[in-house]
C-alpha cells in the first residue's frame, strides 16, 4: 500500500509540474501555444465584410449551412463540396452569399473554439483543486499508518477515496491532452471553408 | 437487461459534466509529436495523403485536358480526350519530395497531374529535404533516428544513409555537390559529409544550436544562423572557423544568398524580419519588414526564403500569417501578399521558375503559386506537418 501511495503522489505531483508555458495564461494546460482568437486577417484575403456583419444570422438557408458546415461531424471534404454547391447556385448573388457565409463561419467557429478554451482553462483549474486535494489525502494516509494501533478499516477507506480520486484526475489529465487538439482543428476547418470560398468568388 | 447496453455512461475515458466541449479529437501521440507541438500547434491530418495510382485517375480527368487544349478542340467521346491530355502533357514534368515531420513519410508530387503519386515511408521526424545535384538521389534528415537517409530518385525508395551527428534538422551542400554541411540540432555542431564516398570528414564546432544554413555560391562561406544568440555567424569552409558574426533579430531561422553574391538575406521569427547582410563586410544593410491589416505583428513569422535567378523577387514564407510576401529584392519593399496554407514554412521553385511550392504545415498541404502571375493556383494536401520541400533539378 505504502508503494502505491508514493507512486500515486509522483502520478499527480508530475500531472501539475510541466504546466504553464505561458506565463500570461497560467491555467492554459496545452503545450499548444494559446492564441485566445483568430484574426480575419490571418483566414481571409478577400473583400472586406465590415458591412456583412451578423447580416448573415438574418439569412435563413445561410444560417442552417453554417450550422452545418461548422458541425464537426460534418467531414471536411463534403463541408467543402457544400461550400461549392450553395455558391454556384447563388448566380448573380454570388459575392454577397459568399461574404454572408464566411462571416458567418468566422463568428461560429471562433465562438466554438473560445468555449474549447474556456472550458480547458476551467478544468485546468478544477485539476489544479484536485492535485491539491490529493497531496494533503496522501499525507494524511501516511500519518494514519504510523499511528499505533493502526486503524485499518480507516486506512482502508482513505486508501481508496485516493485511488478513487487519482483515477478521475488522471482520466480527466488524458482527455486534456486529447482536447488540447480541438482548438487548431477549428483553425483548420475555418482556414480550409474560407479558402474555399475565396476560391470560388475568383 | 439489454437496455444497459444502450448506456454509453461507462465509455472510458469519463465525460466531465457540463464542461462545454464536445469529443471526436484524434488521438495519436508521441514523444515526437509532443515536442513538434511544443513549438507549433498541430492536430492529425483531417484527410490521409491520396495513395500511389491516384495519378493516373486524376490525368483522366476532363478539367486536366481543357488546361491543355482549347476547349473547341474538345468533340471527340471522353475516352479519347484522356489518351490526348497524357499525349499532349508538358514535357516539363517535375518530381515535387516533400518531407511530413509527423506522419514520417516523403510525399512525392507530380508537377504535371499536382497530385501526390507516392508516400514513401521514412525516419522518425523527417524535415531538411534536398536533391543531390545529379537529380538521382534525394536526402531527407530524420532527426529523431540521428541519420541522413537517401532515397533514390528512380525507385523512390530509401536505399541507403548518410553518417550525421545527433538530430540532424536539415543540411545545405555546396554547389558541385561534393561536400554536404549538416546542421545538429543537439550537439551544436556541423557535421561534414563527403557526398561521393558517403563517408564523414569532419565536425565544424559551432559553439551554438545551429538552425538555418545555407552556403554561399562559391563555396566558401557557410552561413549558420542560431537562435540562442540571435546572429548569422559566416564560417570559413577550408578552414571550418566562424570567420565573423552578425546580429539579427531574434530567432533567425533562415538565411539565402542572392544568386550574384551581393547580399544574404536571413529571416528572423521571432522578430518578425528579415535582415539584409553584405557578406563582404559582415554587417547588416537593409531590413524587410511587414505588415498585414488586422493581423497581429507577432502572428508574422518569417521562415523560408526563395529568390528569383535574376535576383529581382524575393518570396518569403510568413508562417502563422498563412501568407508568402513577395518582395522587390532592390527596393526591399512587399509588393503583395499571397494567402496560401496555415504556418507556411519553407519553400522550392520548379527548375523553369514557373512555379514555387510552398509548405504549409497545419493545413498539411502544399500551395502551388505561379511566379509570374504571382497567384496561387493549386493546393494539394500531403502527409501531417509538412515541413520541407525539393524538386528535381
Amino acid at each position: 500500500m505504502r508503494v502505491l501511495v508514493l507512486a500515486v503522489m509522483a502520478i499527480v505531483l508530475s500531472g501539475t509540474a510541466a504546466r504553464a508555458a505561458d506565463p500570461r495564461y497560467p491555467d492554459w494546460p496545452c503545450t499548444q501555444a494559446k492564441v485566445p482568437e483568430i484574426s480575419l486577417a490571418a483566414v481571409w484575403a478577400g473583400p472586406p465584410l465590415d458591412e456583412v456583419q451578423s447580416k448573415w444570422k438574418d439569412d435563413a438557408k445561410i444560417s442552417a449551412l453554417v450550422a452545418k458546415l461548422s458541425a464537426r461531424k460534418t467531414p471536411l471534404d463534403e463541408a467543402e463540396k457544400l461550400v461549392k454547391e450553395f455558391l454556384a447556385a447563388s448566380a448573380s448573388d454570388k459575392t454577397a452569399n459568399a461574404k454572408l457565409l464566411f462571416a458567418g463561419l468566422f463568428d461560429t467557429l471562433n465562438a466554438q473554439r473560445s468555449q474549447v478554451i474556456n472550458g480547458l482553462e476551467r478544468v485546468s483549474r478544477k485539476q489544479r483543486e484536485a492535485a491539491d486535494k490529493i497531496r494533503e489525502e496522501t499525507l494524511a494516509l501516511q500519518a494514519l499508518q504510523g499511528v499505533t494501533p493502526r486503524d485499518d478499516a480507516k486506512i482502508e477507506a482513505l486508501s481508496n477515496e485516493l485511488i478513487w480520486k487519482t483515477r478521475i484526475f488522471e482520466d480527466r489529465h488524458k482527455v486534456v491532452r486529447f482536447v488540447c487538439e480541438v482548438p487548431t482543428t477549428i483553425d483548420q476547418r475555418l482556414f480550409a471553408l474560407g479558402r474555399v470560398i475565396q476560391q470560388e468568388m475568383e | 437487461m439489454s437496455s444497459s447496453r444502450h448506456r454509453d455512461d461507462a465509455a472510458p475515458p469519463p465525460p466531465l459534466a457540463g464542461e462545454g466541449w464536445e469529443e471526436g479529437v484524434s488521438v495519436r501521440k508521441t514523444p515526437q509529436e509532443e515536442r513538434a507541438l511544443s513549438r507549433i500547434a498541430s492536430v492529425d491530418a483531417i484527410r490521409p495523403p491520396p495513395q500511389a495510382g491516384e495519378v493516373k485517375a486524376a490525368r483522366a480527368q476532363p478539367q486536366r485536358i481543357e488546361v491543355q487544349r482549347p476547349l473547341h478542340t474538345l468533340m471527340l467521346p471522353l475516352s479519347l480526350f484522356a489518351g490526348l491530355a497524357l499525349a499532349n502533357a508538358p514535357a516539363h514534368a517535375f518530381i515535387a519530395y516533400v518531407s511530413n515531420e509527423k506522419s514520417n513519410t516523403v510525399s512525392v508530387i507530380d508537377t504535371d497531374s499536382w497530385t501526390v503519386t507516392k508516400t514513401i515511408k521514412v525516419g522518425q521526424r523527417p524535415r531538411g529535404i534536398d536533391f543531390t545535384r545529379d537529380g538521382k538521389f534525394v536526402m531527407v534528415a530524420v532527426g529523431d533516428d540521428d541519420t541522413i537517409q537517401v532515397i533514390d530518385a528512380k525507385t523512390q525508395s530509401v536505399v541507403d544513409s548518410l553518417p550525421s551527428g545527433p538530430d540532424p534538422e536539415l543540411f545545405a551542400q555546396d554547389a558541385a555537390g561534393k561536400i554536404l554541411y549538416v546542421a545538429n540540432e543537439n550537439d551544436n555542431t556541423v557535421t561534414v559529409i563527403d557526398l561521393e564516398k558517403r563517408a564523414r570528414l569532419g565536425d565544424i564546432q559551432v559553439g551554438v544550436e545551429p538552425e538555418g544554413m545555407t552556403i554561399s555560391p562559391d563555396g566558401k562561406t557557410l552561413i549558420n544562423t542560431s537562435e540562442t544568440t540571435n546572429m548569422a555567424h559566416f564560417i570559413d569552409t577550408s578552414s571550418r572557423q566562424i570567420v565573423a558574426n552578425v546580429l539579427v533579430d531574434a530567432r533567425p531561422r533562415f538565411a539565402e544568398f542572392k544568386h550574384d553574391s551581393s547580399e544574404v538575406w536571413v529571416s528572423s521569427e521571432i522578430g518578425g524580419t528579415v535582415s539584409i547582410i553584405d557578406p563582404n563586410k559582415h554587417e547588416v544593410i537593409g531590413k524587410v519588414t511587414f505588415e498585414i491589416p488586422g493581423l497581429r505583428k507577432e502572428a508574422i513569422q518569417p521562415v523560408g526564403i526563395g529568390m528569383t535567378k535574376d535576383d529581382k523577387t524575393a518570396f518569403i514564407a510568413l508562417g502563422p500569417a498563412n501568407r508568402i510576401a513577395v518582395v522587390d529584392v532592390a527596393t526591399r519593399k512587399v509588393l503583395k501578399y499571397l494567402l496560401v496554407g496555415q504556418r507556411v514554412w519553407h519553400m522550392a521553385f520548379t527548375p523553369d521558375e514557373k512555379y514555387l511550392l510552398t509548405t504549409n504545415g497545419v493545413s498539411n498541404d502544399v500551395s502551388v503559386i505561379d511566379v509570374a502571375a504571382q497567384k496561387v493556383i493549386k493546393t494539394i494536401q500531403v502527409g501531417e506537418l509538412p515541413w520541407g520541400i525539393t524538386i528535381a533539378p
